[in-house]
């Protein structure tokens, strides 16, 4: 120990003891849900072995203090904010307001109708059109869209995967037609199908045929858009899942070594696309790991990269996106989610992010309002131009605490990349459903600390204040009406332009996905010819057909953290009282309607319920109302539990309750939970449903509930 | 039957669900919410239930036996329901009605379970002309046997021509439900090496059709391979019946190959005993097994059910504990002294 010699360091534990009032000192170290075992106090000493660490510097190799050598004290990171509602007309309004007001790049989310390759018109996403994103059906949307935004001068990205080839290729169209040719196109596409299957749900055929996709679109871009990030690797949504913190960064980084070798085996060279990949990270409230993550991050991939012996150093530096957790925010006393949004903002800043999205204060509620995007915004604009934390790069490489959580992020996630590599690869471990069973597992053991209250969140667990009535202004989407404007577009496209033209570049692109061409350049022939995204994904789901999900559940991590819970045992007993009256144990059907994917919620009920004594059936997901009315029937249960989270609940809820009725299930209780915002509560009481449960309610609450209302009725 | 149950019993069950008269016939008229309930009441731990659900049972079974009885089984991830889904659609275009009965033995304990993420086939479950319930496998002794016997038999009455029974082959619950079904799939899939000792024997005996699944892509070769090797294998076993020897087959469930020689093989299995009348011959030693079990588990619940015996028992107990009488003689007396009463 250079610093502190050993006897101060003795000194130092006498005092803490005695603070203490003889308790140990190892009760106060902090077992984070990553296994690190994080000490009330680090020295000199846990930097000793961390010579890599110590001699690196900004813009060079291994780039652990960050991809350039200048960082934010040349160029402040972008302030990129994740928008899309209602009409191409409307998001387009909403997005020159925006950049007018100091937003410096632009991030589309698309609908869930768009994300799976459905047009507007399509029966299956009547709840979802223009709800959760923007509806784009055509080239034309596209055009409306960017309407008075330079597309050569402005960095778009796009969150879309599914529907990966006619989206790009719309926004490639749009752009020609707008004057600008495709090498001046700067932005990201997101492309990274791997983790739609493992977590964000929005894939449409399966992984083999839809890595090949990938591949056509690295192979594209990188000789047609050299300024265009071909992918972004993303965690993002893992850690929105349920990941710890290294599972998202070990699965990211994987998945990214994926993608590098099904490059390489479609024939291109490291260097040619390498420098273009991009990555997506969420951060969250747990402030130092997430500074440490990002650290840790650049300093992997450039080890990883290294095995493919690239030329160029860009094809080893990690450049990243990043957003504020979702998850982290509440609905209960929403204002508090501006704080929390703004610690996270400073954590991925202090880890060194290339651009980032805050999420707005009613993210639990809603989609943003005018409000709470300007809220939003506006804290990244303070963070950048008021506090200083933009001149200094790296601020907190030498500190103790961060350099050594560090290197335990970094082994833990080496760990985890060598087990996913062991299995076969991401592509093998995904199908297998196996890093899904893993990230449940987290989601499930956080669902238990929180509703256990040992892991605390203000408002909700902790100085709950029940009765506020802080009044806020949310935004709503007409689906009706947007779906009334996107056939009129439709129809008219339809009519006006040359079927003979639409119907060769469809059939190319059949051929095409049957044999060997270029996907995306086929798809940009068919968008020309002004073919739909549902024409141009249903002609490649002839080909590759609609991938089905398998999904396996787990049980017993719930129950297990209950064993000796009063509340949790009062249910039991409940359950079992209806189950000795009934004959059989209440049996629920847990299910998800419409296009959304959000399975978080529903999984978590299903094994939690299950392990206090339900019978649960799970629900596919993308289910219509009908679908779900049949599965309810035929399985005989007592309550359909619909968890409903991208806004399609107005229209589905009523249509399933219509249908159980037709169909004699006119007894059975249906539950909604999720985001229901305040103002539809009454109406879907009204249509019939008998509870309602918002997030962050605790689960035995809502087993109480529900197995109170089984028991009364009968 | 219904006397089994008092009257006032009855006429509360007649009340909530319906009149047996009105039950049977609903159910013959392929009601399918009466259906389903009928099955609930067959699941049902309440005995009043059970003697109810019988009630209608007894009133249908004239409308049963003709149904194509199918059990399915395999390992976990073998890809069953991917190859129900498969069939079941291009059993669909054969103009069949179908339903799928699965058990869920891993649902074995106390409490609650997760049904139907294992059962899940998408398309098939939307077509009209498909019923598919996944069921716990309950703590009942016994319970595979005969809820799902009940529940296959009432899918007949509602006109389901082609039964599919699933389970996982793991446990006891196949030769439980090899006592109901006419034949018998085992389904396989290459990789992971040493496929056969996965594999109970006792499994491997039941089937009358070995399927290689997953035979497409990388692993076609492989599941030739095992084919042969099952095709070896299998002229070591005794058959279950004399004039059909187990065929080894393969397909490819998820790309829909080889469905159509698995069909042939099942229709010439059912040609084959129907001529022979095997099949109603086979029929009747399942009637024949499950009246034993069923007389079997019947003194079971009422000795163990009265609490005269139950006090006899620990009496016997302590003896034969402290060695002054043997187990044997000890149950014998239990016994007979039953059998008085
Ligand atoms: C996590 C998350 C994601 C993850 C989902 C991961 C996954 N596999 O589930 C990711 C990052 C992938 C994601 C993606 C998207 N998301 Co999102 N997401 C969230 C977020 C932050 C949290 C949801 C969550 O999982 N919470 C944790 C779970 C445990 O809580 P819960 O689901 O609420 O369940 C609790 C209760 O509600 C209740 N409950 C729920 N269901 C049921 C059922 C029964 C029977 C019972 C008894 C109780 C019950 O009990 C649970 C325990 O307390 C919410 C905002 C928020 N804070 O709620 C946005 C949110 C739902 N997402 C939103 C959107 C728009 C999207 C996208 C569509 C964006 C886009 N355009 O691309 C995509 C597409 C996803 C898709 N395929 O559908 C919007 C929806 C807007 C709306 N409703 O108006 C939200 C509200 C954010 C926002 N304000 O913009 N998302
Ligand atoms: N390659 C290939 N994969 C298949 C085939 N059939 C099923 N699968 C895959 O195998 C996995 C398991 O399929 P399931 O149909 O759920 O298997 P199961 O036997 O019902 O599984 P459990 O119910 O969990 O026991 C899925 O990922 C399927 O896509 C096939 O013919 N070929
Ligand atoms: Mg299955």
């Amino acid at each position: 120990m250079s610093g502190i010699s050993k006897k101060l360091f003795e000194e130092w534990r006498e005092l803490a003891r005695k603070e203490l009032k003889g308790k140990s000192l190892d009760n106060h170290f902090w077992n984070t849900p990553e296994e690190i075992k994080v000490m009330p106090l680090y020295t000199e000493e846990d930097l000793s072995a961390l010579s890599e660490q110590k001699e690196s510097l900004p813009g060079l190799e291994p780039f652990l203090r960050g991809p350039r050598a200048t960082m934010y004290t040349n160029k402040p990171w972008t302030i990129r904010q994740y928008a899309g509602f209602s009409t191409a007309e409307e998001s387009n309004e909403f997005y020159k307001k925006c950049l007018e007001n100091g937003q410096t790049g632009l991030s589309v989310a698309f609908d869930l109708a768009t994300h799976r390759g459905y047009d507007s018109d399509h029966p299956r996403v009547l709840g979802d059109v223009g709800k959760a994103g923007v509806a784009i059906d055509t080239v034309e949307d596209m055009k409306i869209l960017f309407n008075e935004i330079p597309l050569d001068k402005m960095s778009v990205s796009m969150t879309m995967n599914g529907a990966v080839l006619p989206v790009l290729a719309g926004y490639i169209v749009a752009a020609e037609e707008q004057g600008v040719a495709q090498q001046n196109l700067s932005g990201t596409i997101q492309n990274d199908i791997l983790k739609e299957f493992m977590v964000r749900n929005t894939y449409i055929y399966p992984p083999g045929q839809s890595m090949r996709i990938v591949s056509d679109i690295i192979a594209y871009t990188s000789k047609n858009m050299p300024l265009y990030n071909s992918i972004s690797i993303s965690g993002y949504h893992m850690q929105e899942a349920g990941a710890t913190l290294t599972q998202e960064l070990a699965y990211t980084l994987a998945d990214g070594i994926e993608y590098v070798r099904a490059a390489l085996s479609a024939g291109l060279e490291i260097d040619e696309f390498a420098p273009r990949l991009s990555f997506f990270f969420c951060t969250g409230m747990n402030f130092f790991m997430e500074v440490a993550k990002l650290r840790a991050a650049r300093f992997i991939w450039a080890k990883l990269m290294k095995q493919f012996n690239p030329k160029d150093s860009r094809s080893l530096s990690l450049r990243t996106h990043c957003q504020t957790s979702g998850v982290s925010l509440t609905s209960q006393d929403p204002h508090n989610n501006i704080i929390r949004t703004a610690y996270e903002a400073l954590a991925a800043v202090l880890g060194g992010t290339q651009s980032l999205h805050t999420n707005a204060f009613d993210e639990a509620l809603a989609l943003p309002s005018k409000l709470s995007s300007r809220i939003a915004r506006n804290t990244q604009l303070i963070l950048s131009e008021e506090t200083g934390v933009t001149n200094v790069i790296d601020p907190l490489a030498g500190s103790y605490y961060v350099e050594s959580l560090t290197k335990q992020v970094i082994d833990k996630t080496l760990s985890l990349i060598e087990e996913v590599e062991e299995m076969g690869g991401m592509t093998k471990a995904v199908s297998e459903g196996f890093t899904k069973m893993r990230i449940e597992e987290s989601a499930a053991k956080k669902q238990a600390r929180v509703d256990k209250g040992e892991e605390v969140i203000v408002g909700v667990n902790k100085y709950v204040n029940s009765n506020l009535n802080d009044k806020i202004e949310l935004l709503e989407v007409d689906n009706e009406k947007v779906i009334k404007e996107q056939i009129k577009k439709l129809s008219k496209i339809k009519k006006e332009r040359n079927n003979q033209k639409v119907a060769v570049s469809i059939d190319q692109l059949r051929k095409g996905a049957n044999g060997k061409g270029n996907l995306l350049e086929l798809s940009i022939e068919a968008i020309r010819a002004r073919a739909t995204v549902g024409e141009v994904s249903a002609a490649i789901e002839d080909i590759f057909s609609r991938h089905k999900a398998v999904s396996k559940s787990i049980t017993g991590v719930y129950g297990a953290a209950f064993s000796e819970d009063k509340m949790y045992s009062e249910t039991q007993k409940k359950v079992n009282e209806f189950a000795n009256r009934e004959g059989r144990q209440p049996r629920i059907l847990v299910a998800k309607l419409g296009q959304d994917g959000h399975d978080r919620g529903a999984k978590i009920i299903a094994t939690a319920f299950a392990d206090i004594g339900f019978d649960v059936d799970v629900g596919p997901l993308f289910a219509t109302p009908e679908e779900t009315s049949k599965q309810a029937i035929e399985n005989d249960v007592h309550v359909v539990g619909i968890s409903s989270q991208a806004a399609g609940h107005k229209t589905l809820v009523p249509e399933l309750i219509k249908s159980l009725k037709k169909n004699g299930g006119e007894k059975v209780i249906v539950v909604v939970g999720g985001i229901v915002p305040p103002g539809d509560i009454d109406d879907l009481k009204n249509s019939g449903v008998s509870a309602i449960f918002g997030p962050g309610t605790p689960i035995i609450d809502s087993a109480n509930q529900v197995i109170d209302i089984l028991l009364d009725k009968n | 039957m219904p006397d089994l149950l008092k009257k006032k019993n009855l006429d509360i069950l007649e009340k909530e669900f319906g009149t047996i008269n009105k039950l049977s016939e609903q159910i013959i008229s392929g009601d399918i919410r009466t259906l389903s309930r009928c099955i609930t009441l067959s699941e049902s731990s309440r005995e009043d239930h059970q003697i109810f659900a019988r009630a209608v049972l007894g009133k249908i079974l004239p409308k049963t036996g003709n149904s194509l009885r199918i059990g399915i089984s395999g390992p976990p991830g073998v890809g069953k329901s991917t190859f129900i889904e498969t069939l079941g659609l291009y059993l669909l275009k054969k103009n069949k009605k179908i339903a799928v009965l699965a058990v869920d033995p891993s649902s074995a304990k106390s409490g609650g379970s997760i049904l139907g993420d294992k059962t899940r086939m998408e398309k098939l479950s939307q077509s009209e002309k498909v019923f598919i319930r996944p069921s716990p496998a309950g703590t009942t002794l016994g319970g595979v046997g005969r809820h799902t016997r009940e529940a296959l038999l009432l899918c007949e009455a509602a006109g389901y021509d082609t039964i599919f029974v699933e389970t996982v082959g793991v446990g006891q619950s196949e030769s439980a439900v090899s006592n109901i079904i006419d034949i018998f799939y085992l389904l396989i899939s290459p990789g992971g090496g040493d496929e056969l000792q996965g594999i109970k024997r006792g499994i491997v005996e039941l089937a009358d059709l070995i399927i290689i699944n997953k035979a497409d892509g990388s692993l076609k070769k492989d599941a030739e391979n095992i084919a042969r090797d099952y095709s070896s294998a299998v002229k070591l076993l005794r058959p279950r019946f004399n004039n059909w020897v187990t065929k080894v087959l393969t397909c490819s469930a998820l790309e829909n190959t080889g469905i159509d020689k698995i069909w042939n093989s099942t229709e010439e299995f059912f040609q084959k005993f129907n001529k022979e009348r095997e099949i109603l011959n086979y029929r009747k030693d399942q009637y024949r097994k499950w009246l034993r079990e069923e007389i079997i588990q019947n003194l079971n619940k009422q000795i163990y059910s009265s609490t005269k015996i139950n006090g006899l028992i620990e009496f016997y107990e302590n003896k034969v504990l402290v060695g002054d009488i043997l187990p044997s003689d000890a149950a014998y007396e239990i016994v007979n002294n039953f059998l008085k009463k």
